[in-house]
């Protein structure tokens, strides 16, 4: 990673268990970047807005975000995070059970950057994770307001 | 339909038959008269011709009692002409009798020809001739006796003398006369009747004529607000059936977009927790091996410590319960796609094309000739089969699952046979596929087709998938399916595909 500041990741996933067993194969890769995690759409995008070590005023991010939401759908947060000035160039990764072709390219049509599915499968899911651990750790995240 | 389209329906159909028996009743009468009417008219034709008959056999009576007068008229002549001759000796009256004398056998035979017909007078005529004769004869030898003498002494004696034979021959023909009255006046009697009978026949075939041509109208009037009433009906009806028809359509297709919409986050919000038992089973794996070293450590190293069923736990009972874990969730992962496949398959887009149905089996049966081969088993096309315009995905994925079945579902021990055939029925296609495979209990004839259902021997992989998804296909393609089998013997699968199906348009949940 080239910037100075680390890059916070930020998990935005209702399911508990999901989300430990993301972080626990994320940690597994050998990523040990600060992950915030936010059960709701609503406090993730407090955060993401006007968190005061949020992306928009502070600090690059990465956003990992689940389409099923107990209080928005995914695909608006997406849609809300592509439309800030301040947060579109933050890459955001959905990471959904739904495999349903037509909303994968919702979703790269509103702007995501990769899109996994969330396989039954634990060796696949946790492979997936770790994938996605090299590819954090490769890709150049810009900084807020750049 | 609606209750009160059934009702209506019913009402009218009632009307309809009462209306129908109506007609009948009347069309027998008018045929009834109109029979009548040719009977009447051939009564007439006969009745006129024994009119005709009669007039004639009248006439013929005025002719022969004419000529019975000429005779009695000639007879008095002749009778005159001699007595005349007798007193005076003039020859004048002499050739007068002569005259007579000779027409007399004339009128005699004239009456013979006209008599011809009726027998017992020809005896009579028979009669008349052999009396004239000797009466004649008698005249003449009186006539002869007086010339002799030149002028006879006694004139009324010659004169008597012939009287007997005169009288007995006027006689005659004065029967003759009275019975041919007697016929006139039969004849007459019977002509008068004859007319009169006419005049009935021809006054009832007037009344009948009239009330057929009433009856025909009447009829006639009937059929037409017959044929407006039903219409009107048949109108009414069709309006009502396209409504119902509309109105049942929407709520199918509703109810079916619920279900779809059901299955499709039914089988999303079960795979979530899927992923966590899965995942934290991977994780107790993880775990499992980290106490399994411990075990092991505490084995090598201090086995007083070891718990004998801690040491079972690690070995036996927690791998035991991780991998039913583990089986089951990857069942139920199975099923859960099974019904989000059946979901989208659900609501994917048909596009009707034209389909070569012969093409399609064989690339089929080719697609699965490495299963076949190793089930000595054939897949053969009978005869030709009727194209199709349908969705090539959808109709290859019916005739794919059922060939497939019928080669995975065969008899142990019996090489198997596949026959494809179909024929066209109205605007259906209608295939069989039949094999001769293990066959299913009739039992189990729906259960074949329902989700996660299997029939028969559990001996075979699956899920209980492949039938339900090929009727969820075919209902969609607007077909239907049913089969027969008997166990042991084989089961014959019957689809019928519409030849034009509708194209669907893909759906978002």
């Amino acid at each position: 990673m080239t910037s100075h500041q680390p890059v916070t990741i930020v998990m935005i996933e209702d399911d508990e268990g999901h989300a430990r067993l993301i972080e626990r194969n994320i940690r597994r890769a050998g990523i040990f970047n600060d992950i915030r995690h936010f059960l709701d759409g609503t406090s993730a995008l407090e955060f993401l807005f006007n968190g005061k070590d949020g992306p928009s005023m502070n600090g690059p991010a990465l956003i990992l975000l689940d389409l099923n939401l107990p209080d928005m759908s995914g695909t608006d947060i997406l849609a809300k995070i592509k439309a800030a000035p301040s947060l579109k160039r933050t890459p955001v990764v959905v990471l959904t059970t739904t495999d349903d072709k037509v909303e994968i390219q919702r979703c790269y049509d509103l702007g995501c950057n990769v899109y996994v599915t969330k396989p039954v499968n634990y060796e696949a899911f946790a492979e997936a994770i770790r994938q996605l651990g090299l590819f954090l750790s490769v890709i150049q995240v810009p900084e807020a307001g750049k | 339909m609606t209750a009160a389209a059934i009702t209506e329906a019913g009402a009218v159909a009632a009307e309809v038959r009462a209306a129908r028996r109506v007609r009948q009743l009347m069309l027998l009468a008018v045929s009834l008269g109109f029979l009548v009417l040719v009977g009447v008219s051939i009564l007439t034709v006969v009745l006129v011709s024994r009119d005709q008959d009669f007039t004639h056999w009248v006439n013929h009576t005025y002719q022969v009692d004419q000529k019975i007068g000429d005779l009695r008229v000639t007879l008095e002549r002749t009778e005159g002409a001699q007595r005349g001759y007798l007193i005076t000796g003039d020859a004048l009256y002499l050739d007068g009798y002569r005259t007579s004398a000779n027409r007399l056998p004339q009128l005699v035979e004239t009456l013979r020809a006209l008599m011809a017909d009726n027998s017992a007078e020809q005896h009579n005529v028979d009669l008349l001739q052999s009396r004239i004769t000797q009466m004649l004869a008698m005249q003449e030898s009186t006539l002869q006796a007086a010339r002799m003498d030149a002028r006879p002494t006694d004139p009324a004696a010659l004169i008597r003398a012939d009287q007997p034979l005169l009288n007995a021959v006027r006689d005659i023909a004065l029967g003759m006369a009275n019975e041919e009255g007697r016929l006139l006046e039969e004849r007459s009697s019977g002509q008068a009747a004859n007319a009169e009978m006419l005049l009935v026949v021809e006054l009832a075939s007037g009344i009948m004529l009239a009330l057929i041509a009433v009856g025909a109208f009447v009829l006639m009037r009937r059929y037409a607000a017959d044929l407006d009433r039903s219409q009107l009906a048949l109108r009414k009806m069709n309006e009502g059936l396209e409504d119902a028809v509309q109105a049942r359509t929407q709520d199918l297709t509703r109810a079916n977009e619920e279900i779809q919409r059901f299955a499709y986050i039914v089988s999303h919000d079960l795979r979530a927790p899927l992923v966590n038992i899965m995942g934290f089973t991977s994780e107790l794996e993880v775990a499992l091996k980290a106490l399994h070293r411990l075990a092991d450590t505490v084995e090598a190293e201090a086995p007083a410590l070891m718990f004998p069923d801690a040491r079972t736990a690690v070995e036996e009972d927690l791998p035991e319960s991780i991998g039913f874990i583990r089986s089951s969730t990857q069942k139920m992962d199975r099923l859960i796609n099974a019904i989000l496949k059946l979901s989208r398959e659900g609501r994917r887009t048909l596009n009707p094309e034209d389909i070569a149905m012969d093409a399609l089996i064989e690339g089929i049966a080719a697609s699965l000739q490495h299963q076949a081969d190793a089930r000595e088993a054939v897949v053969e096309i009978e005869g030709t089969l009727p194209n199709l315009q349908s969705d090539r995905l959808a109709t290859e994925q019916v005739f794919g699952n059922i060939v497939e079945n019928a080669l995975k579902y065969l008899k142990p021990g019996r090489p198997g046979h596949v026959i494809v055939r179909g024929r066209t029925e109205g605007a259906f296609n209608i295939y069989e596929i039949q094999d001769n495979g293990r066959g299913i209990d009739a039992k189990d004839y729906e259960r074949v087709f329902e989700l996660f259902r299997r029939a028969g021997a559990q001996d075979q992989p699956g899920e209980g998938i492949g039938l339900a998804h090929v009727r969820a296909l075919i209902v969609r393609l607007g077909g239907t399916i049913s089969l027969e089998s008997a166990l042991d013997q084989g089961t014959t699968f019957r689809v019928s595909l519409p030849r034009t199906a509708r194209r669907i348009e893909d759906k978002p949940v």
